[in-house]
């Protein structure tokens, strides 16, 4: 049975997939996870309908929560023998659509899969399942003055399986390196069931670098069920700035300049004056509400050193415009600026019914650039959009404000991001920075490889999954496969 | 398929005939017989001039059956054939920088570009691409990537896999393909250069590269400190990784002493950077670790003696190899290895050297001991260096690896390299 070849028209928004699922292949799976690791009422499947991508909207036939890796392999052996897709899940906080189920009426989430396997202190390695919390990896290894260092703000959140999905970054990543900088084994349940160990705790690896090939992979090489994950140590000490700028073009001044400096700060992250005017509003940790933009930046190291470093970057920063340089004087004062600025999501959840978040990325010295791109389709689409982005590494994250129940507000949401991705492509840089391409941004992808990139790429997911069975219809556009299911809630260029 | 048996006759005549049919493609000044470490091309070396050109010798020789392989300097092709390809592919004239932009900190440059040429160019602006194996003026960036080669800064600044961030290579069909791009954070499509970077030519040729460099520290010093034996000076390693942010780190077997003027001692070395006063409070963190026993260089001396470290190997190893185990585990491995070493404390990695063994049976069990250090600590050990005589029969360049991974990247060779031309036989498993 090809799923793909199935559907008739236009399936509807919150429901799925065009397949009727045997119900035998639901008793086998109650068999496989227990009543209690399934759900396949229509009213609580809804929970799952989408991830932070809200945009668009499709549930599962199933949700399937298996405990074990043996469980996992169970499972998708049986997809495997009815040939039916399937869409892995973590926490869904992703923000590219990427465990929206689009013809794969079975979803597996490793929610129930969070044990930290083992933490070896001497090696600096820590082996988690899948389904960990980012954030519970940190606070485990903490005592001994370690830390797991990509942090994404969604970290108390989202999952390492879903971070190893999208090679996910954080505001540390400037200086620590993103997610698959950290993996240096996997456990993988390919789509036919099959469980393969790949890498290993070493830094060198036998072979093809197969971690690398599944990291960032969104879900599309099978269900990862265990990493084993690399472990810093804490810095000695951090310095934390706020930077005050009339305007982000200014803001985006100071950050070329520090870098060019040679100074390599653990993060430099930008609000613009609406994201500041939410954050205060919800959090009031006192940011300057009449600013243009501010800038954290925080810089770590050794202790000695410190001093001279700091006012290196102060100086910088005063320099290129900052009307004011605010240091944190304590660990409660640098708890707060990062608080409000891993919760400024949240706090623009406030300002409209709805928001989608855009994940560019230019390269860094043309942020003035894109910054001004972002404020013309602002204009231009008649919408509210705030930026709070990871500025070190020129990874913008405009969110553009929407009503969902105006469909015009989304047609033009969607429109917007489409321009401004355009824009990140034109001023040579790339769809996506760390939210991965997901369903959101797929159709974008010919803007930036070639059918023939487009071609190997395939050829290498297929390695791992040779019938496209695990999360179909994500990162690559097939031609003719799956247009017509892409969006329940918006039109798709065919 | 024009793979011989060792050189023999017909297969070097096969071999060069197939050479000639490519003077339709390339000039015959392009064309050339190898030379020196070449020995791992029977037939001749093709130099093409661009992309469109390497395109059309892969699809002559994939409806030809004819392998071949790309060639940089060719120490490393020439170290890992048991027997030799029949072309030799080699980037010399396509060694222009396409872009490099100071500011963002990314250069892109075409794979037959030597690491020393780019970090010539980029030192005027006080930036350097971190990735230091030995013989940078000998290495090109796609035989670095290829072979994800490494040295002493991978302690500081990662490796290959780290920096890279973008690339172009021409494959099965004379496709060519990119993945990446020119911005230091990208996740959109899969990620192609993890796949490339560490495939010995065995998926297609690397035509360009995209890196993310990094600044040079602004100071920087060498510490050497002597040991009578290697275990004391594995302990001191071990405790300054893990009080000081290390630019790299290096504990070196008593045959390499001499080479640093400490004949007979095992070394220690640790570098560290940064402005005037973290260099203070690491120079005398580490005097307190080691209570005098040292030097300390700076300036031009600490600029040879690092050259050196990173560039060395021993003149009469004929057996060489790379074990990779967890780093706590290193030392235990060395200790019985029976083999000069130097070892990159706090990655778990070393390069290990053995002068020429007696025979077959001798380098066998050489090789096997050293595999099996490796498999103790959960680790792997590649040989880099094996005598000409023993290759046929003697041990893989690679270990094993599990059955579910062998699986899985011989699909990968199968589907990149559908004819099995590319750089054929000698990778993990034989792909
Ligand atoms: C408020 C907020 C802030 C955020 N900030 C950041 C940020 O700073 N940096 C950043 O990079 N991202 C950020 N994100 C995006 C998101 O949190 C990350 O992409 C995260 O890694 C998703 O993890 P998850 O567990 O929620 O995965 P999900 O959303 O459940 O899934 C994401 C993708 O991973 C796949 N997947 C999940 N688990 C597995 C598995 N075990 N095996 C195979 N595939 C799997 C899914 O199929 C899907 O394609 C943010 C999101 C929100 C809502």
């Amino acid at each position: 049975m090809d799923l793909t070849q199935q559907s008739g028209g236009l399936p509807r928004t919150g429901s799925a997939n065009g397949a009727a699922l045997s119900s035998g292949l639901r008793e086998e799976l109650t068999e496989i996870v227990g009543r209690e690791g399934l759900i396949h009422r229509a009213s609580e499947l809804r929970v799952y309908e989408c991830d932070g991508w809200t945009v668009e909207k499709s549930a599962p036939e199933l949700l399937v929560l298996p405990d074990s890796t043996a469980q996992v392999s169970a499972v998708l052996e049986a997809l495997h023998r009815r040939q039916v897709p399937f869409v892995p899940r973590g926490a869904g906080t992703g923000l590219s659509g990427g465990s929206l189920p689009l013809k794969a009426p079975v979803m597996v989430c490793t929610s129930r899969m969070n044990r930290i396997v083992s933490i070896d202190y001497a090696n600096r390695r820590v082996e988690v399942e899948s389904g960990v919390v980012n954030l519970h990896v940190s606070n485990a290894v903490k005592a001994a003055g370690l830390f797991y260092a990509p942090d994404p703000s969604s970290q108390a959140a989202c999952t390492v399986g879903g971070n190893v999905a999208e090679n996910s970054g954080g505001p540390h990543t400037l200086k620590y390196g993103v997610t698959t900088n950290h993996v240096l084994g996997l456990e993988i349940v390919l789509p036919d069931g099959e469980v393969v160990e790949l890498g290993g705790p070493t830094e060198e690896v036998c072979g093809y670098d197969l971690v690398g090939a599944v990291v960032g992979s969104e879900g599309t090489t099978g269900i990862v069920t265990r990493a084993v994950l690399k472990l810093v140590r804490e810095p000695q000490s951090h310095r934390t700035f706020l930077a005050i700028f009339a305007d982000v073009e200014g803001a985006t001044r100071a950050v070329s300049a520090i870098i060019a400096a040679g100074v390599i700060p653990g993060a430099i992250e930008m609000m613009d004056q609406l994201i500041i005017e939410a954050v205060e509003a919800a959090f009031h940790v006192g940011l300057p509400r009449d600013a243009g933009a501010v800038l954290i930046i925080e810089i770590d190291g050794l202790a000695a050193g410190m001093d001279q470093r700091a006012e290196q970057v102060k100086a910088i920063v005063g320099g290129n415009g900052a009307k004011e340089v605010r240091v944190a004087r304590d660990e409660t004062e640098r708890a707060a600026l990062w608080k409000a600025r891993k919760r400024a999501f949240g706090a623009v959840g406030r300002l409209a019914p709805n928001y989608a978040t855009q994940d560019g990325v230019v390269p860094r010295t043309r942020l003035p650039q894109i910054l001004r791109e972002i404020s013309a389709a602002s204009q231009r689409h008649q919408l509210r959009i705030g930026n709070v982005f990871h500025a070190g590494d020129g990874n913008i994250h405009p969110i553009v404000l929407y009503d969902e129940r105006d469909p015009d507000q989304v047609r033009r949401a969607v429109e917007a991001g489409r321009d401004i991705l355009k824009a990140c492509v034109a001023l040579g840089g790339s769809l996506s920075g760390e939210h991965g391409i997901g369903a959101e941004k797929m159709h974008e992808m010919p803007l930036l490889f070639s059918p023939d990139d487009l071609m190997v790429m395939s050829d290498l997911r297929r390695v791992f999954d040779p019938a496209e069975r695990s999360n179909p219809n994500k990162v690559i556009p097939m031609p003719g496969a799956c247009v017509e299911v892409a969006a329940p809630r918006r039109q798709v260029p065919v | 398929m024009i793979d011989a048996n060792g050189a023999t006759a017909a297969a070097q005549s096969a071999a060069e005939r197939a050479a000639r049919g490519f003077e339709s493609l390339l000039d015959r000044g392009r064309i050339r017989a190898p030379q020196g470490r070449e020995a791992g091309v029977l037939g001749a070396v093709l130099e093409p001039e661009s992309v469109a050109e390497i395109s059309e010798i892969i699809r002559k020789c994939e409806a030809e059956s004819i392998s071949l392989a790309p060639v940089g300097a060719a120490r490393t092709l020439a170290q890992m054939r048991s027997r030799p390809v029949a072309l030799g592919v080699s980037l010399e004239r396509m060694r222009q920088v396409i872009a490099y932009e100071p500011e963002d900190m990314t250069v892109v440059a075409q794979a037959g570009l030597t690491l020393g040429e780019l970090n010539r160019l980029m030192e005027q602006n006080r930036q350097h691409l971190p990735v230091d194996p030995p013989a940078p003026g000998l290495t090109t960036l796609g035989a670095m990537v290829s072979a994800a080669k490494a040295g002493p800064l991978r302690l500081s600044e990662g490796r290959v896999r780290d920096l890279l961030i973008g690339l172009q290579f021409v494959g099965h069909g004379g496709r060519v393909a990119r993945g990446g791009g020119r911005v230091v954070k990208n996740v959109a499509g899969y990620d192609l250069m993890k796949v490339m970077t560490g495939s010995f030519g065995t998926l297609g040729i690397i035509t360009e590269t995209i890196f993310k460099v990094r600044p040079l520290p602004e100071l920087a010093e060498l510490a050497v400190a002597p040991f009578d034996t290697a275990e004391p000076a594995f302990g001191v390693a071990a405790a300054l990784h893990d009080a000081l942010p290390l630019l790299h780190l290096e504990v070196l077997s008593a045959g390499f002493g001499r080479e640093f003027g400490y004949p007979q001692k095992c070394l220690l070395f640790a570098a560290f950077g940064g402005n005037q006063v973290e260099l203070d409070y690491q120079r005398s963190a580490i005097e307190c670790k080691l209570g005098g026993k040292f030097a300390v260089l700076a300036g031009a001396p600490a600029s040879e003696a690092y050259a050196r470290l990173r560039d060395l190997e021993m003149a009469d190893a004929a057996l060489a190899a790379q074990l990779a185990v967890l780093p706590a585990e290193l030392c235990r491995g060395l200790l019985s290895c029976r083999a000069e070493y130097v070892a990159y404390a706090g990655c778990g990695v070393a390069r290990l050297f053995a002068r020429a063994p007696e025979g077959a049976n001798e380098a066998a069990q050489i090789v096997a001991h050293w595999r099996e250090i490796a498999r103790q600590a959960r680790g792997h050990a590649r040989l880099t260096a094996l005598p000409p005589a023993l290759r046929s029969a003697g041990p893989a360049f690679f270990d094993q690896v599990n059955e579910g991974s062998m699986k899985l990247m011989a699909r990968a060779k199968k589907s990149f390299d559908p004819a099995g031309i590319f750089n054929p036989g000698c990778f993990v498993g034989a792909l």
